[in-house]
């Protein structure tokens, strides 16, 4: 004791007493310096505005060399303008679904949500203020990558024999925002998948069945009687209603594609927000 | 002023805080002591809202956690758990936490500053050494300038100087009127930082004492030199007194002050070489105060380190 009462005390600077408060823009500036901070923000969203473009630029000029009909990949046959060179959607989607995963299951495998939820400690706030950066940050970006794969699919493909489309036709607008909406919804399951699972592995993998894998998968297992009537709710497909000018014969119609498509993301939400307030962290 | 009343907390089966009630108070350091396991972290996880109570409360500042309008600057605290991304530098990692309360990046730097980190603090964490990972979360304990400062094991993985320095760091807060209330499971480490202790083990309170006291507590005996030891022995006898022989003419005496011994060794004429009353260290009150909790819950020292 007699040693350390004669050290002087370490000064702390005296409290200057700014009045501070916790606010939602307080969290959402958080989180923007968060997502900006680490290195697997920009990867994923580069990895996915360069999915976008390339499968569609790649898209665009092997079916104009081989001519309709005989064009490799899986929408080979494929004759929408749009949609060819839009095609990169399939792809920048796994991608960009990461993109949100990590935002959040990042925090709980390296601890950080513990840190988060003690200074937010409505907790409420951060799962909002997530889902705002990443739209923010997602939806321009994918909407910028997805007007230069539309028009450099079409720069490619007004070389060679098959028909091209304009922005200004009916529905390419729609069908280019629509894309960039649908990878943006996709991101924001991510968010949500993390957010409910808490695990890396499990939310991506997750996200990778229900996207990816359940549309085949279904194709395949499900009886040809009812199989259809299923698989045009499962989120791939009912995006696909709004980011193609001609959806497929089966498929839901625009509005209620939208809304399939919507409750995908707000109902996995909504439930991650329940548990997110009632869980321990 | 962390206030914790009845609190408790069971996972499944298991109860890690078991009706804890006690109270910290501003100006002082307060300990929180007891074995691995014995519940602190869980508390203090509730303290900040991580972990919900089973039942009872655990208010800061006359609230709970949540219901404050700025929490950062009620209670600043560092969990014993890694709570950083390793890819984020020391300074957004602070700036991400304080943005949510509108701390400035000025203040971020100031208590980068303070804990020495300046120079690695646009490292990514993941390169930190343990100690400065350690240095990173006082950091966080202290960006909101909060009135009460808890901290979770400070010392884990700091080098002596870092020790000496948080040691100080500590009573400085405290001697500005905050409340510090820190854990450990190092009674040593206790006995130089704290005046006042929450002692726990298994979920329970086991004593709430000022460090003072529970020394006093442990006062064993008097240790006595004389040459006529076996007269003095005869002098002393009494009921509640017990006399054991150390050899060389020393003696153990429990159950007389060293007033009352050299009162009546001068009275009978014994001459005294040597009159010492024998502390015990801490670290034994310490020891016998959990021993004496495990006996009176009926556990088992196998439980005790199960616990652990």
């Amino acid at each position: 004791m007699s040693t350390l009462t004669l050290d002087a005390p370490v000064v702390v600077p005296p409290p200057a007493k700014p009045a501070l408060r916790l606010s939602f823009g307080g969290v959402l500036r958080s989180e923007w310096i968060k997502l900006r901070s680490v290195r697997s923000s920009a990867l994923t969203l580069l990895g996915a505005a360069f999915a976008m473009l390339a499968a569609g630029l790649v898209f665009a000029s092997t079916i104009s060399d081989n001519g309709v009909g005989n064009g490799p990949g899986p929408r080979g046959g494929m004759t929408d303008p749009t949609a060819i060179s839009l095609s990169g959607v399939t792809f920048a989607q796994l991608i960009i679904g990461v993109l949100g995963v990590l935002v959040v299951s990042n925090e709980y495998s390296t601890g950080m949500i513990r840190s988060t939820l003690t200074g937010v400690p409505t907790r409420f706030p951060v799962l909002a203020a997530k889902v705002a950066v990443v739209i923010g940050s997602v939806f321009p970006t994918m909407l910028a990558v997805s007007l230069g794969a539309f028009f450099g699919g079409q720069a490619i493909m007004s070389g060679g024999t098959l028909p091209t489309a304009a922005i200004g036709d009916p529905g390419v607008l729609a069908a280019v925002v629509g894309s960039a909406a649908a990878l943006t919804g996709v991101a924001v399951m991510g968010v949500a998948l993390g957010s409910i699972l808490r695990s890396t592995a499990g939310a991506i993998s997750t996200l990778f069945a229900l996207v990816f894998l359940a549309p085949g998968l279904g194709q395949l297992l499900l009886p040809t009687s009812w199989r259809d009537d299923v698989l045009k709710y499962l989120p791939s497909n009912a995006s696909g209603s709004f980011t193609s000018v001609t959806p497929a014969a089966d498929a839901l119609g625009t509005t209620a594609g939208a809304l399939v498509f919507a409750a995908w993301v707000v109902v996995p939400l909504v439930v991650a927000a329940v548990l997110l307030r009632r869980r321990d962290a | 002023m962390i206030e914790v009343a009845n609190l408790t907390k069971r996972y499944g089966a298991k109860t890690a805080v078991d009706g804890l009630t006690f109270t910290v108070r501003p100006g002082t350091v307060t300990g929180f002591l007891g074995p691995n396991g014995a519940g602190k972290s869980t508390t203090m996880r509730m303290l900040v809202g991580l972990d919900t109570p089973t039942s009872g409360t655990a208010k800061v500042n006359g609230k709970r956690y949540a219901e404050h309008s700025a929490p950062l600057q009620e209670i600043g605290v560092l969990l014993e758990a890694r709570a950083v991304h390793p890819g984020r530098s020391a300074r957004d990692h602070l700036l991400a936490i304080g943005a949510t309360h509108g701390i400035t990046a000025k203040r971020v730097d100031d208590v980068l500053e303070l804990v020495g980190l300046t120079d690695v603090a646009r490292r990514r964490v993941g390169n930190f050494s343990l100690g400065m990972g350690q240095r990173l979360g006082i950091a966080v304990a202290l960006l909101g300038d909060p009135h009460t400062v808890m901290l979770d094991e400070p010392v884990n993985g700091l080098d002596p100087d870092g020790i000496k320095w948080i040691r100080q760091l500590l009573k400085g807060l405290a001697a500005e009127g905050r409340t510090v209330f820190i854990s450990s499971h190092l009674m040593s480490e206790m006995a130089l930082t704290a005046e006042h202790l929450i002692v726990v083990g298994r979920g329970k309170l086991i004593a709430d004492v000022s460090v003072a006291a529970l020394i006093e507590s442990a006062t064993r005996g008097v240790h006595v030199r004389t040459p006529r030891a076996s007269d003095l022995v005869r002098l002393l006898n009494g009921d509640g007194v017990k006399i054991t022989s150390l050899g060389g003419g020393v003696l153990d005496v429990i159950g007389r002050t060293t007033e009352d011994i050299a009162d009546r060794a001068l009275a009978a004429g014994i001459p005294l070489y040597e009159l010492t009353p024998q502390r015990a260290s801490l670290e034994e009150a310490y020891m016998e105060l959990t021993e004496e909790s495990v006996e009176y819950h009926g556990g088992t020292t196998a439980t005790l380190r199960e616990a652990a």
